[in-house]
């Protein structure tokens, strides 16, 4: 008897050594600093990461996320100091700040003097005019297109771009907010001002725009779509979506229609609970210099337009015409806001895109 | 006619077996920047691009160490279960037998969002181990189910004698036990290597920082068309062919 | 009652399994099953005997009809590889020499090991309009112009057929090597045909390594994300997709477990349906 207890011991602690051995694997020991980060797939690219790495010898994790719904649960279920900076969609900062996620930012600390006026958004970035984040890069959720293969004239009025013309030739980004942020623009709606009671009307749009696509399809479906001739038009796509492909064929290109085109941006903040602040205000700033939003700007992942308009003297003349850099101003001019829905009409509106797509 | 009739249709099984594999090699030796047709090349640049990327290759790393110490447990787990079940008239042994074979029936994706509600509801962060469990769990019924199929009454008679000639019930299961039932043994752990090294949907949920080689292929797949990813893929199935057919010609065929 | 020490042993060793399932599959699970009972209010989470995510899979349209697409998808899916599989298991089991069985079995699942989110998108490429089936069919001046084959269903199904093909045969295979030839030649011997002998004496004694491996397709199949996500071009969602959307867009964990406790009674009423021939024990 006593010899089978020894048995046993022996095989839970096997057991429990394997399991200690799992364990072991995730915490690898490191000697320097640590920042935890949860980004955007734009800021993994080690070509923006590494000289911060360096400079201030801290390693960065990052974590992507998709969805600033998914970003807050994440956020709401971790404890105080898994997270010090956070990348977010630039109209929802305000509720973040709200729920006391993100710690207030030193004005003077920011170089927001030498920003595209445009996109400070200071509504947005300072709810209550306390600063929570800072605008770091912007673009456009618009048409992006073949030139070869559809008449660019056309794509300059949204109600041409997904009529009989282009019928199967059309495939829609799938993300629901700027897609119907750009119904609404069609219909004369402005983005900010999107009701429940404006949902009918904007569904016959989504249906309509549906009912022409041949698929509804994330960055890679899309771009393989367009590289491989499947469709000839993106909606919701834009310079982030052609401007990795225009080397090699340069007649995948986009423009803003005529109707305007939906703005986003993305912004950078430190977190409330974070254990080194010090460090995650570096990492901000760092982000927000013009070498970090040149790098940021013609990140691996995607391309747009850096907040920092010193940013262009780090950038070639090249990679400028492919950001439409001197244009900005005319295009901004066109653009509106990401639709910002409440709670309970951010439902409505994903109950709306999900039942157009599964027609 | 009917007599061939046989080739014609392995001969196009081969071809559609084939085909997404061909293509995926093909395109990862293409020369410019789109993995696209028309095929230009051939070109090196894309292996050298992977090989350089420290990201993706830590996730390499990863991949085999959540593979090999998961498949490790499951196969100890599996083993000791089905010594316990085979070798002892135990009450209940239909039940224990459904409940561990049980996490067979039930998705993948199910197993991992429920780990994840059970991880995060506890406060506990996510990493690799907590994928590692989440392998451990899909592996064990089919560690279990092989090595239990696998006991017979040969190494049963064997393990009598032994315990007739004094050896204590450690030294059974070590020496007699386990060398006989080896080949099962491998089996299993073999095969479980292979699920989890290529499982998706658990170690996507239940990691954090670092993550596991398909996690790292699927964020590269969201960030933007590029031959990369064919030439991850054509890396991956070079080696792992390797790997099997070596294992094949120095195992089997000596066992054969 | 005094229990054995053969009993007690026995316990012992099986006891680190049973208490790991228990841990990390049982108690997962449960929890799951009260999660999808709670309900999300703004972002807390309401604990209770809540119906509304049930109610919510009766009214919304996209929810219903994604369970109705995961599983013609699967059934599909299902049947059409085992169509495939046996047919090449049976080939290489009883028409390949004997030498070169192994080989043959062992070039039929080679693929397997591809990285299995790779393989989807090489599926797409193969799939374009621009891609080799494309390219063939022409050729063999079967169409006139290029087709859709990529983001649609058949796209999907395509990619899950590949693999599930591969799969089956080595199970498939397995069961027909383990069958005595002296039972084909016996009901040859007694006048039956080819197609009798194959009915009545094969098929029967191969249908629960069959069904054992029909029933993990449809329970992998009906699981998966991936293949639909890369192939299926979005416009019809399966459930996996609509659960992944959920915790994707608003961590509504309390639908997702709905969902996935839906998933879970189809595989029940599927395993029910082929309780009879599985050997889920001995794979």
């Amino acid at each position: 008897m006593a010899r089978n207890r020894e048995t046993m011991m022996k095989k839970h602690t096997k057991a429990l050594l394997a399991g200690t051995a799992l364990c072991g694997l995730a915490s690898g020991a490191m000697a320097t600093e640590e920042l935890n980060a949860l980004v955007w797939c734009d800021h993994t690219d080690p070509a923006l990461i590494e000289p911060f790495e360096q400079a201030h010898d801290v390693k960065v994790n990052l974590r992507e996320y998709e969805g600033t719904g998914a970003a807050l649960a994440l956020l709401d279920q971790s404890r105080p100091g898994d997270w010090d900076v956070l990348v977010i969609d630039g109209i929802d900062v305000a509720r973040t700040a709200e729920a006391g996620i993100l710690a207030p930012l030193p004005d003077d600390a920011l170089p927001e003097d030498d920003f595209f006026s445009q996109i400070v958004l200071k509504d947005n970035n300072a709810p209550g005019g306390t600063t929570y984040a800072v605008t770091e890069k912007f673009g456009y959720n618009t048409i992006s297109y073949n030139a070869d293969k559809v008449d660019p004239a056309d794509m300059q009025d949204l109600a041409t771009v997904w009529s009989d013309k282009y019928d199967g030739k059309i495939s829609i980004y799938d993300y629901y907010l700027p897609v119907i942020g750009l119904a609404a623009m069609a219909d004369g709606i402005d983005t900010g001002a999107i009701t429940a009671e404006d949902l009918p009307a904007l569904g016959e749009t989504l249906s309509t725009m549906r009912g022409h696509a041949a698929s509804v399809a994330g960055v890679v479906g899309a771009q393989t779509a367009l590289a491989t001739g499947e469709v000839d038009i993106v909606i919701g796509g834009g310079e982030w979506l052609t401007a990795v492909l225009a080397a090699e064929q340069p007649e995948l290109t986009w423009t803003i229609p005529n109707q305007g085109a939906v703005l986003w941006t993305q912004s950078i903040g430190v977190l409330a609970d974070s254990e080194k602040p010090d460090l995650a205000l570096e990492f901000v700033k760092y982000i927000v210099s013009p070498e970090g939003q040149a790098r940021l700007a013609t990140s691996s992942c995607f391309w747009g337009m850096p907040a920092n308009e010193l940013a262009g003297d780090h950038l070639t003349p090249e990679q400028k015409d492919i950001l439409r850099w001197d244009e900005q101003d005319s295009y901004l001019a066109k653009a509106q806001l990401y639709p910002a829905p409440d709670e309970g009409l951010d439902i409505e509106m994903q109950d709306l895109w999900l039942e157009t797509l599964s027609q | 006619m009917m007599r061939l009739l046989p080739w014609v249709f392995l001969c196009a099984m081969a071809v559609f077996i084939y085909l997404p594999v061909g293509a995926l090699v093909l395109f990862s030796f293409q020369g410019g920047a789109l993995p696209v047709p028309p095929f230009n090349g051939p070109s090196l640049q894309w292996y050298a691009e992977i090989l350089g990327d420290g990201d993706l290759m830590q996730s390499l790393l990863n991949s085999l160490m959540v593979g090999a110490v998961s498949s490790a447990l499951a196969v100890c787990l599996g083993f000791t279960a089905a010594y316990g079940l085979a070798r002892h008239a135990l009450p209940g042994t239909t039940l224990m037998r459904g409940l561990l074979i049980a996490p067979l029936c039930v998705s993948y994706l199910i197993i991992g969002l429920g780990l994840l509600i059970v991880v995060q509801r506890l406060g506990l962060g996510l990493s690799l181990a907590t994928a590692g469990i989440g392998h451990v769990v899909i592996n064990l019924p089919i560690c279990f189910s092989i090595i239990y199929a696998s006991m017979g009454a040969q190494q049963q008679s064997a393990e009598r004698a032994a315990r007739d000639l004094g050896a204590n019930e450690a030294q059974v299961v070590l020496l007699i036990t386990v060398p006989m039932l080896l080949p099962a043994i491998a089996a299993a752990f073999f095969l479980s290597f292979t699920l989890s090294w290529d499982e998706f949907i658990i170690s996507f949920l239940l990691t954090r920082f670092d993550v596991t080689l398909p996690v790292e292929i699927w964020s590269m797949l969201r960030s933007g068309l590029s031959p990369e990813l064919n030439a991850i893929g054509s890396l991956v199935f070079l080696v792992s062919v390797t790997l099997v057919l070596a294992l094949e010609l120095l195992l089997f065929r000596r066992r054969a | 009652m005094t229990v054995s020490r053969d009993t007690l042993r026995g316990w012992g060793f099986a006891a680190p399994a049973l208490l790991w399932t228990l841990a990390f599959f049982v108690v997962p699970f449960a929890v799951m099953a009260a999660m999808s009972l709670a309900t999300l209010e703004g972002r807390t989470l309401i604990w209770g005997l809540h119906f509304d995510n049930y109610r919510a899979l009766a009214e919304k349209a996209y929810l219903w009809r994604a369970v109705l697409v995961s599983v013609e998808i699967t059934l599909t899916v299902t049947l059409l590889s085992v169509c495939l599989a046996y047919p090449l298991a049976w080939i290489i089991a009883f028409r390949v020499p004997q030498r070169f069985q192994r080989l043959a079995l062992l070039l039929a699942i080679l693929p397997f090991w591809t990285s299995y989110v790779v393989r989807s998108y090489a599926w797409l490429l193969v799939l374009a309009r621009e891609g080799v089936v494309n390219k063939a069919l022409l050729t063999l001046g079967l169409i006139a112009e290029p087709i859709t084959l990529a983001n649609t269903r058949f796209a999907t199904v395509t990619g899950f057929v590949h693999f599930f093909t591969m799969l089956l045969t080595l199970t498939i295979f397995a069961n027909l090597i383990q069958l005595s030839p002296n039972y084909r030649r016996a009901a040859m011997d007694l006048g039956a045909s080819a197609f009798q002998t194959f009915r009545h004496v094969v098929l029967p004694l191969t249908l629960p390594g069959i069904v054992t491996g029909a029933f993990l397709t449809f329970v992998l199949c009906i699981g998966d994300y991936i293949t639909p996500q890369i192939l299926g071009g979005n416009t019809e969602l399966t459930v996996p997709q609509v659960i992944m959307v959920q915790l994707g867009r608003r961590a509504d964990f309390p639908l997702a477990a709905a969902l996935a406790i839906v998933l879970m009674g189809i595989v029940t009423l599927a395993y029910l349906a082929c309780a009879r021939w599985l050997r889920l024990d001995r794979i």
